[in-house]
């Protein structure tokens, strides 16, 4: 209990620093964070830009009179209410857009990670059980190739091949515009369809990260001394493969994918962006591109918060499998 | 001392015995020619020549021409430049912070070591490549040259290559020879560059390989966003124009023009992926019994 209560206090001021640490980047920048916003207000109501930045600073909540301490305080304290920020292109708070977001990219990632770690595992033990025959060789050499993609060219790979060239999948978003959210089969099809394109990206080179480590893993089982002994006590080969070696190899890799779904949270920037699926990288890719940093300092601290949460569940399942983590 | 000579005599032998990591070190070594001789050898033109629009790879034009008419062939080679060079100097940056602090973080004890830990693990945590894209969109508008964004890539590698350090460090330090020297009162630094660094070279040699794939997707990304731009024929900036450029989504002939490209950023990670695999698998001190 007292381990848990540690990494949790631990944790937390990691995350208390990283949110810091973007707010003083982001504010300490030459420049007015507000100024994007007000450009498109005087625009939009054809006002002088003085007046329309003085607006942007109250849509914002800023006020430039005030010390940066004070703003920081504020931030903050709206931060621990769980208000994460405003976005000034859309408009709207950072809330909102998590909630229309995060439903699109838990899909991709939980399905892509599923599949991956299924997949991954099997190969790797398929793998580890034929080491140095020719099926092995093969399965390393095709996964260190397929390790080397990184996954947002992969995507637009993807995006050429099935979008353009075969027509077989949609160009973007996460269901046809002109169809209305429902529980329909149509519907659910549709979705499918247009996940299929982020999730092969993002599974295919994860395939290879989870076979590797599989097979990496299941030798150092082999030399445990209580396969030794089943082997002694004379249980099946089979049995041993399946029973002893793979679920103690499988062990290890839970832990991994706590961290890899917290991870993935932020990490497909690129891959959403590419099929322009409107998840959280989608908007977070938005977001650096058109500087909006009210949008980028409340998305970013929300995959801190995700990663902390993923490390955290990680480090308990670590402490549950393997005491002796306990101890140190 | 002698034990860095026989790392190196090890590391030259080295080809003789481990294919991967030789074939991984030709794959290198022709991107990095490529990059210094490439543009003496396949001028870029870049002016546009709208009559061979997408033309598909011939002789004249091994990958193919772009939108404008360009040679795809000769934008691969003259981009190598800054694609080796950036991935270059990002990992040499990331292996040397990480290499520092690992080593300071193993051999100190008491407050500063506890702080160089503290420094250690938030960057661990961290998500690195959201982290890296919300530096560089504040930098971007800045014109940055090629060190800067390298310094900027690599304050988002160098962690978790500190944290091995570290623990390399810290199960050499409680070794025979180190107790040895402190009792001859052989100063820090002698102690640190002769005793310790010499037994973690080889490892800091694996990583710098190995962190070229990150380095490498990093600064891809990066270019591929439009976050940094000095050279519109990286591979990254190219990747971007093959998507976007034109209405290129809504030309399947163009297919040539991402799939070279693409080809080319996967075969140089692949050769740094089993470079370091091999090298790796040769300095492994549980293979080669360390002891």
């Amino acid at each position: 209990m007292k381990f848990i209560l540690n990494r949790l206090i631990y944790l937390l001021f990691v995350l208390f620093i990283a949110i810091s640490g973007i707010f003083f980047l982001i504010n300490k920048m030459p420049g007015d964070p507000a100024y994007g916003l007000a450009v498109s207000i005087s625009q939009q109501r054809n006002m002088d830009i003085n007046k329309a930045l003085e607006i942007a600073h109250q849509m914002m909540g800023i006020d430039t009179g005030e010390p940066l301490f004070i703003r920081y305080v504020k931030f903050l304290n709206q931060f621990i209410r769980g208000n994460i920020g405003y976005s000034t292109y859309y408009q709207t708070t950072v809330n909102e857009i998590v909630a229309k977001s995060l439903p699109w990219t838990l899909l991709v990632v939980f399905i892509s990670i599923l599949i991956s770690f299924i997949i991954g595992v099997y190969l790797g033990a398929f793998s580890a059980q034929k080491r140095g025959r020719a099926v092995d060789i093969s399965i390393s050499f095709v996964s260190s190739i397929i390790q080397a993609i990184p996954p947002f060219v992969l995507a637009v790979l993807i995006l050429f091949v099935g979008a353009i060239k075969l027509r077989i999948i949609p160009l973007g978003g996460a269901y046809p515009v002109d169809m209305e959210p429902s529980l329909s089969m149509d519907f659910i099809i549709s979705v499918i369809k247009h996940a299929i394109g982020p999730i092969v990206a993002i599974s295919i080179p994860q395939i290879a990260v989870w076979t590797l480590a599989m097979r990496g893993n299941t030798p150092q089982i082999m030399e445990e001394d209580y396969i030794r002994f089943a082997m002694i006590r004379g249980v099946k080969d089979s049995t041993i493969a399946r029973k002893y070696i793979r679920n103690n190899a499988i062990l290890p890799l839970v832990a991994s994918l706590a961290i890899a779904f917290g991870y993935m949270l932020g990490g497909n920037t690129l891959v959403e962006s590419i099929f322009n699926y409107p998840g959280i990288g989608f908007y977070f890719g938005k977001a650096i591109a058109l500087r909006d940093y009210g949008l980028l300092t409340g998305l970013f601290s929300l995959i801190v918060v995700g990663v902390i949460i993923a490390t955290f569940l990680a480090e308990i399942i670590y402490s549950l499998i393997d005491p002796r983590v306990k101890v140190k | 001392m002698s034990e860095l000579r026989i790392n190196l005599t090890k590391g030259i032998s080295l080809f003789k015995y481990n294919k991967k990591a030789f074939i991984g070190f030709i794959i290198i070594l022709f991107y990095v020619l490529m990059a210094i001789f490439g543009r003496y050898i396949v001028p870029l033109s870049l002016e546009s020549n709208f009559s061979e629009r997408y033309l598909a790879p011939s002789l004249k034009h091994p990958f193919g021409t772009d939108y404008f008419g360009i040679d795809i062939f000769a934008q691969i080679v003259n981009g190598a430049r800054t694609v080796i060079g950036l991935s270059m100097t990002s990992s040499f940056f990331a292996v040397l912070i990480g290499t520092i602090l690992g080593i300071l973080r193993g051999y100190l004890t008491g407050k500063i070591g506890q702080l160089v830990d503290a420094i250690i693990s938030i960057f661990l945590v961290i998500p690195s490549f959201p982290a890296l894209l919300i530096m560089a969109a504040i930098f971007a508008d800045s014109n940055l040259n090629m060190v800067q964004i390298s310094l900027i890539v690599a304050l988002w590698l160098w962690a978790p290559l500190a944290k091995q350090v570290s623990a390399q460090v810290m199960s050499i330090k409680s070794k025979e020879f180190i107790e040895a020297s402190k009792m001859l009162n052989m100063p820090l630094y002698y102690i640190v560059f002769k005793d310790i660094f010499p037994l973690v070279a080889p490892y800091i040699l694996v990583n710098f390989a190995m962190q070229l794939k990150g380095a490498m997707e990093f600064t891809i990304g990066l270019m591929f966003l439009g976050l940094a731009k000095f050279d519109s024929t990286h591979w990254g900036i190219m990747l971007n124009y093959a998507l976007y450029q034109a209405g290129a989504l809504y030309t399947p002939r163009a297919f040539h023009y991402p799939f070279f490209i693409i080809l080319n950023i996967i075969l140089l990670i692949y050769g740094g992926i089993i470079f370091a695999q091999g090298l790796e698998e040769t300095f492994n001190p549980k293979l080669r019994g360390h002891e």
